[in-house]
């Protein structure tokens, strides 16, 4: 499974990584990206399973970078790994088709939750 | 009321937010704090501002701590015993980032958050400005996080922007 990890902090990319293997969803293959236009790029030439995204980065945002993927006609689950976890993003997230948002900070049992069902 | 007295208002949630934040990222236990300084030396800090467009107001979010505190975030975040300068910068501004985002999330939820901008200075002294600023002690070090009214907004830069641009790109 190819999973692509899209943060403009190298740090939370690590910990994102990180984490995934906390709660035993590791062992696959990781793709970073520094930004969402980046991301967008990566996912449409490699055919990701697995977007994990920041929302606010440099280039392109990650709801913009949800939005272009949706309208290329990429169906990539996708979820949200940000720092903003209000009722109204979620929502906001929710109508452009992610499965879900973590808010940072965050624990492996909220990305166990929300990922083990797509991640094999 | 009053944007500094809404921030006097979330004077204990900011408290509780900055432990939980701390708490969290550094996988140790933080304890508020009150009348501690950040010690003298380097000093590495976040800023961010949350911009609301109905009455184009910019709330300031700032993080500082010491390059010491600096260095063990850093150390942990990016699992490396040396961390260079741009990682302290990195590890600083994710923090930044996420206080900033919680403070969003408490304060101002249909505003607009900017990128998180990350400096090393030698100078302790705290700006002066019209603010609540709450601090917190993680491995026996100072953490300040203040929230204030921004006049002043200059470096910082805003997410987004080459979406239409990628949207048109062929698949």
């Amino acid at each position: 499974m190819k999973i692509l990890v899209a943060d403009d902090s190298k740090a939370m990319r690590m910990i994102v990584v990180r984490t995934l293997r906390q709660a035993g969803l590791g062992g696959h293959d990781i793709i970073e990206a520094e930004d969402g236009k980046q991301a967008y790029e990566i996912a449409r030439a490699q055919n990701v399973d697995l977007v994990l995204s920041d929302w606010n980065m440099p280039e392109m945002t990650g709801i913009e970078l949800l939005k272009a993927l949706r309208s290329s006609g990429s169906e990539v689950p996708f979820c949200f790994v940000t720092s903003e976890g209000s009722d109204e993003m979620r929502e906001q997230a929710s109508q452009a088709g992610a499965m879900g948002l973590i808010a940072k900070p965050f624990t492996s049992d909220a990305f166990g939750d929300i990922l083990a069902p797509v991640v094999a | 009321m009053s944007a500094i007295d809404e921030f006097e208002e979330a004077r204990e949630d900011l408290e509780a937010l900055l432990i939980e934040v701390l708490g969290s990222v550094f996988s140790e236990e933080a304890m508020p704090v009150w009348d501690d300084a950040l010690p003298p030396g380097p000093i590495v800090s976040s800023r961010l501002a949350i911009h609301d467009e109905v009455d184009d107001s910019y709330t300031m979010v700032e993080v500082r701590t010491s390059a010491i505190v600096a260095r063990v975030l850093a150390s942990r975040m990016l699992l490396t015993a040396d961390p260079g300068p741009d990682d302290l910068l990195d590890a600083v501004g994710e923090l930044g980032n996420i206080a900033g985002g919680n403070v969003k999330s408490l304060l101002r939820h249909s505003c607009r958050l900017s990128l998180p901008l990350a400096e090393m200075t030698d100078d302790a002294t705290p700006a002066d400005v019209d603010g609540v600023t709450v601090r917190a002690a993680v491995l026996g070090q100072v953490v300040e996080l203040t929230v204030h009214l921004a006049g002043d907004i200059e470096g910082l830069t805003w997410p987004g922007s080459a979406s239409e641009e990628v949207v048109e790109t062929p698949a």
